[in-house]
């Protein structure tokens, strides 16, 4: 019977039943072992947590920023499986910081950002193989470090432009070295972009 | 050969089984005020692409194929829908923060642009979802002109 009614359906249909078999196949090894889990879901938790027990969020604004720069280098260096990893190490200081120990400029700007930001570090941690679709997030993440940056006296840092990439609309991104080491073209042009402003 | 029989019954005890469980179907027609069509002025032609290739698993309100009432297609589908609602809803869209509204403009414009949406496991069954060229240059010049538009 199901052979003939097989038959009488268009591709489209049967590609739809084929996946549907494909799947029940899969299903027969995980009833086996008396896993019924329908759907795997796979929300990601920001590993790599920082500790801040007792630390001040000053500390952590730092580790927010070295994990960014470390993020930064890695796509510098086309590396995108460490940009992964860094990526999940700014989400990871990120959620550690302790907002009551912020100044209220800082919190206004913090608060601002957090969502959005994690978003696109999200992104990126998510995405190692994929140097086209992190540093698409890597540029947002980066306009909103640098409005951290500007309220977070800190050591020097440099808000550097890069004006080929998106083509030629250009993007920012925010540097702890004043020698240009470019993230958006990475190694196809290390030297590209110039030094916009100096923060702190 | 009968081993063969054997599996195959087994394969369709287990289909004719799957059947019990039941789905909750994402279909909540509601538009309210957060829905995208009504935190943005959208033309009526980029009101239809999004109907066509992007609702399905970015609002919601899926128009469901016939197959996504039998299981396990169905729950196949549930995962893309969630997954898909989780990093854009546009039923509730003017739910998110100013910043990540703009974010996801931008977003949506580079899925679209470099192609990895709509995504290629859901055109390749549901091939009306595709996007032509015309569409997308209508899609993305409407994307970015309204994201232009926030940053002034």
């Amino acid at each position: 019977m199901l052979p003939s009614i097989l038959y009488t359906l268009n591709f489209n249909i049967m590609k739809a039943i084929i996946y549907s078999l494909a799947l029940a196949s899969l299903f027969l090894v995980s009833c086996g072992t008396g896993d019924k889990t329908k759907t795997p879901s796979n929300n990601i938790d920001s590993d790599g947590a920082v500790t801040t027990a007792g630390s001040e969020a000053k500390a952590t604004i730092k580790q927010i920023f070295a994990a960014y720069f470390d993020l930064k280098n890695a796509l510098a260096q086309d590396n995108s499986p460490s940009a992964a990893d860094a990526a999940k190490q700014v989400i990871g200081a990120m959620s550690g910081l302790d907002k009551g120990s912020l100044s209220k400029e800082q919190a206004i700007v913090f608060n601002d950002i957090y969502d959005d930001a994690k978003g696109h570090a999200e992104h990126v941690a998510e995405n190692g193989g994929n140097l086209a679709h992190q540093r698409e997030h890597f540029e947002t993440l980066s306009e909103e470090m640098v409005e951290l940056a500007e309220v977070t006296p800190g050591e020097k840092l440099y808000l550097d432009h890069c004006p080929m990439f998106n083509d030629g609309k250009g993007a920012n991104w925010l540097s702890e070295s004043k020698a240009i080491s470019n993230p958006y073209l990475g190694k196809s042009m290390p030297t590209c972009g110039t030094v916009k402003k100096e923060i702190n | 050969m009968s081993r063969k029989k054997t599996i195959l019954l087994t394969l369709a005890a287990m289909l004719i089984s799957f059947q019990f469980y039941p789905l909750v179907y994402n279909d909540d027609k509601r538009v309210t005020s957060v829905h995208f069509t009504r935190v943005y002025a959208v033309p009526e032609k980029v009101q239809a692409i999004l109907k066509n290739s992007c609702y399905n698993c970015h609002s919601n309100s899926t128009k469901y194929p016939w197959y996504a009432y039998v299981q396990p297609a169905g729950w196949f589908l549930a995962s893309h829908i969630k997954e898909g609602k989780s990093e854009l809803n546009l039923s509730e869209f003017g739910g998110y923060s100013p910043r990540r509204q703009k974010s996801k403009l931008k977003n949506m414009a580079g899925s679209v642009r470099d192609g990895s949406m709509p995504i290629s496991s859901y055109t390749m069954i549901g091939r009306n979802a595709r996007l032509r060229e015309s569409g997308k240059k209508i899609l993305l010049d409407w994307l970015n002109t309204t994201r232009q538009a926030l940053t002034k």
